[in-house]
């Protein structure tokens, strides 16, 4: 073999070689996310975005059904078919990271430079973070507030909407038209979790919790909601009907108040033909401490993932659209540093001013990894109650002694 | 041994393979689920253990932890009221429009079509519509009740604890009566129409028609009819999750909807298949009633 040729064939070797290396490091690294988001709410466009500015790694989406959430997760789990990254319900993740199903993120949102726990509501960061360690991204948040019919108010000769539970239920009295088919308020308490989370804010502005359900705020808590219903100030169908039927008979003038969520803002702008207004949620005194609901999802990695690199980068990239979340899906960053910019809108634009205030003051449910069963034990006290079958302290007892059976004490 | 595999497809062997294949194809689809079931009921399963087969066995722990909880025997209870109720219903509706249907006025066939339409619908989307006809305040019931003079305030059907089971039990039985009406026409088709002219002209009264000849030849179909009625109705989900979800406090819920409650909204796998186990046990019973019952049927 002559010179030459051994150059050409070195250099061809090298050829083949400097060809083969690259395509082996570009071979692309697939992600499964999986959320229940649809069509026009974030994630599908997000992954599809994300998938687009990374060559390397390629996305493959998955919208799940809300019922079927976690236990589609879950059986995906434990025969190590999970998704790299999940959304989570957040009173969900606490479960999940005490399973040491979830990857701690603690380190990496240390070193990262777009993800600073600073930046994020201490609620929704309370909610993904598991014995001190932090198991998620807050994916957006929700809460809830008191909407109001101005045009009601008016005329009742209420000058502002209620600030305390006293306030609220002798404005309702005011406002209550059976007549003209008129509810003073309208909420929920059906027997799911949207029962738990619309009741448990009342129980922790009352100085009660969870783990601490039968005390006097918890009684005080259900004592109010019982005599609303029983003055028939909200319709007997509160205990059957979810948050967003409820809103739906105060967007019909069918009601004068609702407690409800920012995710309702859209639709009654839409649907409401009269002038309407969000305040803070009443407080049972003056002076009593302010607390709400916190709803909405956590950004999860599976422990069992192959490319926790990938998926967290995924999550910065994630995090950064949080500036554009209201905007493009009308749905609230996690965030106290974003600037919600206005959509022009006047009442919808204050009415999300008024969320975002009422955000600073949002607790998570939980965080407990038994936390389905412990909001059963709440939604079984709270319709007992209102269903008169017990008093509201019998009923919180019972409630007290089944979550105290689950958390152990 | 060439005998033997020619019976396959002429004799013994054959019959033995019609019935085998579908038996197979029975334990491999059904029978494994209900075993699998069966042992869940006697582990403790979590979430985190669903998928794996090995889990920690807990003896009759989950039966006793299922029939010591305070809701155990008013769900039982409910579920007692609510398979009686709509069976009865829908028995009595369906046997009623199946005599009316048989007398054979013009149309009538094209009518008795028309009522397959509430059986066809699916359970959600009948439940929605109920939802709808049974709101308390501006429900379509409530305000024909109302107008006619029946009440006079609002019934809250399925917000008040009196009322909640029986509004899924309505709609039950609204839902159900079609295909007991469809099944009795069958049976009261297959009886022969000399049967009747001879006991007329023994002098014999429509009341004594139908007590001496239409029950007794009804007797299969009205056997076959109920124990399937019972396993649809111990299958009844859907009317739940879509009018009460088994509230307020428990009142409408029945031990079907329990179980997936357990399941799949508190992640109790092993208490929730306990359920099912104890319900599996009940259409056990109804399905031997029902094989007795079809064995009698008269062959045309």
């Amino acid at each position: 073999m002559n010179r030459a040729k051994l150059m050409l064939c070195v250099s061809a070797a090298a050829l083949s070689l400097g060809t083969a290396v690259p395509t082996l490091a570009q071979e692309p690294v697939t992600l499964n996310i999986w959320t229940v988001d649809k069509t026009g709410q974030p994630t599908p466009d997000l992954a599809r975005e994300f998938d687009e500015s990374e060559p390397n790694i390629d996305v493959v989406y998955r919208e799940v059904n809300f019922a079927d959430l976690m236990s589609e997760a879950m059986r995906a789990y434990s025969v190590g078919r999970a998704p790299d990254i999940f959304a989570v319900d957040n009173p969900d993740t606490a479960m999940l990271a005490a399973n040491g199903a979830l990857l701690d993120l603690t380190d990496m949102i240390e070193q990262s430079d777009i993800i600073n726990v600073d930046e994020y509501f201490e609620g929704p960061m309370a909610s993904a973070t598991w014995d001190g360690r932090i198991y998620g991204v807050p994916k957006a948040t929700n809460t809830i507030a008191l909407y109001y019919n101005k045009d009601m108010l008016e005329e009742a000769g209420i000058d502002e909407p209620p600030k305390t539970w006293d306030e609220l239920i002798e404005d309702a009295r005011i406002l209550n038209d059976p007549e003209n088919d008129v509810y003073g308020v309208a909420f929920s308490a059906k027997a799911s979790e949207e029962g738990t989370f619309q009741f448990l804010p009342f129980v922790q502005m009352a100085g009660g919790s969870y783990d601490n359900i039968n005390g006097e705020g918890g009684v005080e808590a259900l004592t109010f909601f019982k005599t609303l219903l029983d003055e028939g100030l909200a319709s007997p169908d509160t205990v059957s009907r979810t948050q967003w039927a409820s809103t739906a008979t105060f967007n019909a003038g069918n009601a004068a108040m609702a407690i409800s969520g920012p995710w309702e803002i859209n639709r009654t702008a839409d649907e409401a033909e009269f002038d309407w207004g969000v305040s803070l949620l009443p407080i049972p005194s003056e002076d009593a401490q302010r607390s709400s609901a916190m709803g909405d999802y956590n950004w999860v990695i599976f422990s069992s993932t192959k490319h926790p690199e990938e998926a967290f980068k995924a999550l910065e990239f994630f995090a950064e659209q949080d500036k554009d979340l209201f905007e493009r899906f009308g749905q609230i960053p996690a965030r106290n540093d974003i600037e919600i910019p206005p959509t022009g809108n006047e009442a919808k634009d204050e009415a999300l001013q008024v969320f975002l205030e009422q955000m600073q003051y949002a607790q998570p449910r939980g965080p407990h990894p038994e936390w389905p069963k412990i909001s059963k034990a709440i939604q079984t006290a709270l319709q007992s109650a209102l269903a008169g079958s017990q008093t509201p302290q019998q009923a919180l007892d019972q409630a007290q002694a089944q979550i105290d059976k689950i958390t152990g004490k | 041994m060439r005998k033997a595999l020619s019976t396959l497809w002429d004799g013994r062997g054959f019959d033995l393979l019609l019935v085998g294949i579908p038996l197979i194809f029975l334990i491999a689809i059904s029978g494994s689920a209900l075993v699998y079931n069966v042992i869940m009921s006697f582990q403790e399963v979590d979430i985190f253990s669903l998928g794996t087969f090995f889990r920690p066995f807990v003896g009759l722990d989950n039966y006793i932890a299922v029939l010591t909880d305070p809701q155990a025997w008013p769900i039982f209870g409910n579920t007692l009221i609510f398979v009686l109720c709509s069976l009865g219903g829908q028995f009595l509706f369906g046997f009623f429009l199946a005599l009316f249907f048989n007398m054979q006025f013009p149309g009538s066939t094209y009518l008795r079509g028309l009522f397959l339409v509430s059986w066809v619908m699916p359970g959600l989307v009948t439940g929605a519509i109920w939802n709808w006809l049974l709101a308390g305040d501006f429900g379509v019931i409530n305000f024909f009740l109302q107008s006619i003079g029946v009440i006079d305030d609002p019934i809250f059907w399925r917000s008040s604890p009196d009322f909640a089971l029986w509004s899924v039990i309505i709609t039950n039985i609204w839902f159900g009566t079609a295909f007991n009406m469809i099944l009795l026409s069958v049976g009261l088709a297959a009886i022969p129409k000399d049967l009747y002219e001879a006991a007329s002209l023994d002098g014999a009264n429509a009341f004594r028609r139908f007590y001496t000849i239409t029950l007794p030849m009804m007797r299969p179909t009205i056997g076959a009819l109920l124990s399937l009625g019972l396993i649809f109705t111990l299958q009844q989900f859907d009317l739940f999750a879509a009018i009460t979800d088994g509230g307020p406090n428990n009142s409408s819920n029945v031990a079907q909807y329990w179980a997936w409650q357990l399941s799949f909204r508190e992640y109790d796998f092993a208490r929730g298949a306990t359920v099912s186990v104890l319900m599996i046990t009940l259409v056990i019973i109804a399905a031997v009633f029902y094989v007795r019952s079809t064995r009698h049927e008269v062959r045309g």
